[in-house]
């Protein structure tokens, strides 16, 4: 085990960049390939609908498992242990509220967006400008939370320590530069590639990570001759908390000895993390639109199959790495390179390549799962971008502005203005927000869609009475109940760390923190059902007629819209 | 607002345009049988699993004796509850998609040919 924190030797930093390079070179290629192949509206929103079953399967592998997952969970389990586990078991089961609720009465019924869904018996403008600000609200913090942690991560993947330079950078700079060139990919991806672009890249890179883990778990447990028991005890042993850390309590629901109070709020504090990770997949919209890229709602069935399939297998790979971490890293060696464990797998694959082969593999696996990590963040921001950008050109700009008469080309052009726009804001927003603790960015987009979204897409489709007030309520109630909550939460102000500094996103001395929980889902997605359904219930309107074409069309899929012939 | 009834006169031929035609489907015994028998898999199986799921959340954060105690090796109950979460995503995941292969697509199919056949038969 090593105690210290190791430089990334040069030769390290070398097979990192030329790897990044290969991997941007390789995007971009798809990249202008499927730009050759985008023309109508279809093509640019949906990929032409002609993806299969796996190829989509694979590609919301590649959207679903973030950076987040990826290096955010394995670095977690690495410092806290089993609890961390929960995060990959709330995460995975959610799938099935997609499976079972969502994809393929979804994939019938709509076009391009969630909204088609959800305003097809409505009043068009008040309910896709109402879905329109909870697909950009939801996407633009998923994307600060990944854009803030790719800057950050190219600083460390590089290894620059402060007051440190590499090609003349020094890691403040570096983290810079690492947010800007995410931004600029992820516009290139979006605007030229269109979502043929994006799923190739989340293809690719689901395969790659895949791959990754698989080959990094397969040496990890070799070297416990494959007993994972072996490895659960070498990292309990490690992590000095003993067998504690393989049980519940050292990450949520925390048991504070002698505060009832605090003991109590951490526990309800999980459960209401539990319930915006199980209930927020099946609203988030960048997920949503992938279910539109397969010819027909059996593929969307498959697809989702083969998603669970792979995030399912992944996350048991998370476990292995993390305990793996614990065990051959070191909690020491681990928070002194990031304190929140970012670090961790890269730090894994080196330990572990310097096991077999000495310090030059160390070096080459490092560097690999540095490409892994980003090619990860890339293709999670593209697949945040391009929903949005749907959502503005097709919502907003069509339906909203032109009311329904813009032509397709008019679509087309507008949705890639879109997301360079939506690209440039993120660029701009994490570089102001790097400093910041945006950790909770992301349990926060699962909370909204959890509380705006879901709700909204299922009793439009079950709800006879359902109607345009019930969806505009649903939605802005668990939105701003949700953002409103978390606002007033110790995330935001007044929560202090063990040495007494700001553990919150406002500096220490500042505080209007009066919601006691930092996962507002417990709350706020009771309050965006009860909205939904009091709206409805207040407005007179009803049309029995649209809504059985709806639930003819979602069930039997007549009159879905086709995959575009090439 | 339209707020017309999806009931077409028995004797009278109903439009012949997709949207009409799918209105009137809705009361149609096969299609009712067919959302019939979707919730009868889905209405339980959510039911269960976010059950299962909750039980587990919540017993992370309640029952954290039982939880911890170990059961082989070093392997206790709470590795086991969370693996077991692993195997029913799997499980309900396999059993709805031999349930729809068998049940829910070929009633349909056949709906959806019907509509979408220009010529009503």
């Amino acid at each position: 085990m090593i105690t210290m924190a190791r430089e990334v030797s040069a030769e390290g930093r070398l097979i990192t960049v030329i790897l990044f390079s290969v991997l941007i070179a390789v995007t971009l290629g798809i990249t202008i390939w499927a730009s050759r192949q985008t023309k109508s509206a279809t093509d640019f929103h949906s990929g032409g609908r002609g993806f299969s079953g796996i190829q989509n399967g694979f590609a919301i592998g590649g959207d679903y498992m973030s950076a987040a997952s990826f290096l955010g969970i394995a670095g977690m389990i690495a410092l806290y242990g089993y609890d961390s586990f929960l995060y990959s078991i709330g995460f995975l089961v959610a799938w099935l509220v997609a499976l079972l609720l969502v994809a393929e009465l979804l994939r019938n019924s709509g076009r391009f967006t969630m909204a088609d869904v959800v305003s097809y018996r409505m009043k068009q403008r008040p309910v896709r400008t109402a879905a329109s600000v909870s697909t950009l609200t939801v996407s633009i913090f998923y994307l600060l939370a990944q854009m803030v942690g790719a800057g950050a991560l190219v600083a460390l993947l590089l290894g620059i320590s402060p007051g440190e330079t590499y090609l003349g950078m020094s890691a403040d700079v570096a983290k810079i530069v690492g947010i800007v060139t995410v931004g600029l990919l992820m516009i290139v991806y979006v605007s030229f590639g269109g979502m043929k672009g994006t799923t190739w890249v989340q293809i690719v890179k689901a395969v790659m990570l895949m791959t990754g883990a698989a080959m990094l778990c397969l040496l990890v447990l070799s070297i416990y001759n494959f007993n994972f028991g072996a490895l659960m005890d070498d990292a309990a042993k490690a992590s000095g908390v003993g067998d504690a850390f393989l049980e519940p309590g050292q990450r949520y629901g925390v048991e504070v000895a002698g505060d009832a109070w605090q003991t109590m709020v951490n526990k309800l504090d999980l459960i209401s993390l539990g319930l915006a990770l199980v209930l927020g997949t099946a609203g988030l919209p960048h997920i949503l639109i992938r279910f539109y890229t397969v010819p027909d709602s059996k593929a969307a069935r498959k697809s989702v199959n083969w998603g669970i399939g792979l995030i399912g297998t992944f996350y048991l790979f998370t476990l292995i790495l993390g305990f793996g971490a614990a065990a051959l890293v070191g909690k020491e060696a681990i928070t002194t390179q990031d304190a929140a464990g970012n670090a961790a797998a890269p730090q894994l694959a080196e330990e572990v390549g310097i096991h077999f082969g000495g310090d030059f593999l160390g070096a080459v696996l490092l560097a690999l799962i540095a490409a892994v990590a980003f090619a990860t963040i890339l293709s999670t921001v593209a697949g945040l971008t391009i929903a949005s950008s749907s959502s503005l050109a097709h919502d907003f700009y069509n339906s909203v502005l032109r009311r329904g008469k813009a032509s397709e080309q008019e679509e087309v052009k507008v949705a890639r203005f879109a997301a360079i726009g939506v690209g440039v804001v993120a660029i701009v927003l994490a570089i102001f927000a790097q400093s910041l603790n945006v950790a909770f960015l992301v349990a926060l987009a699962f909370a909204i869609a959890a509380s705006a979204n879901l709700p909204t897409i299922v009793l439009s489709l079950f709800w006879k009475r359902f109607n345009t007030a019930g969806a505009v309520a649903g939605i802005y109630g668990g939105l701003i109940s949700a953002v409103g909550l978390v606002f007033f939460s110790p995330v935001v102000s007044g929560k202090l760390n063990a040495d007494g500094e700001s553990a919150s996103l406002f500096p220490k001395g500042v505080d209007f923190a009066w919601f006691p929980l930092e996962n507002p889902g417990l709350v706020s997605i009771p309050v965006g059902l009860l909205c939904a359904i009091i709206g409805t219930l207040l407005s007179k309107e009803k049309d029995d007629v649209k809504f059985a074409r709806l639930q003819v069309r979602a069930l039997t899929g007549a009159g879905a819209e086709r995959a575009a012939k090439d | 607002m339209t707020t017309t009834q999806p009931v077409p006169d028995a004797g009278e031929p109903p439009g012949d345009d997709l949207e009409t035609r799918s209105a009137a489907m809705h009361d149609d015994p096969r299609f009712q049988e067919l959302r019939g028998r979707l919730l009868r898999f889905v209405v339980p199986a959510s039911i269960a699993f976010l059950a299962w799921y909750t039980l587990y959340v919540l017993m992370s954060g309640y029952a954290r004796g039982v939880m911890s105690t170990k059961v082989i090796g070093d392997a206790n109950v709470a590795l086991i509850f969370g693996l077991l979460q692993f195997v029913t995503t799997f499980g309900i995941a396999i059993l709805y998609s031999r349930y729809a292969n068998r049940r829910l697509d070929p009633l349909a199919d056949e709906l959806r040919d019907e509509l979408e056949s220009e010529g009503r038969s």
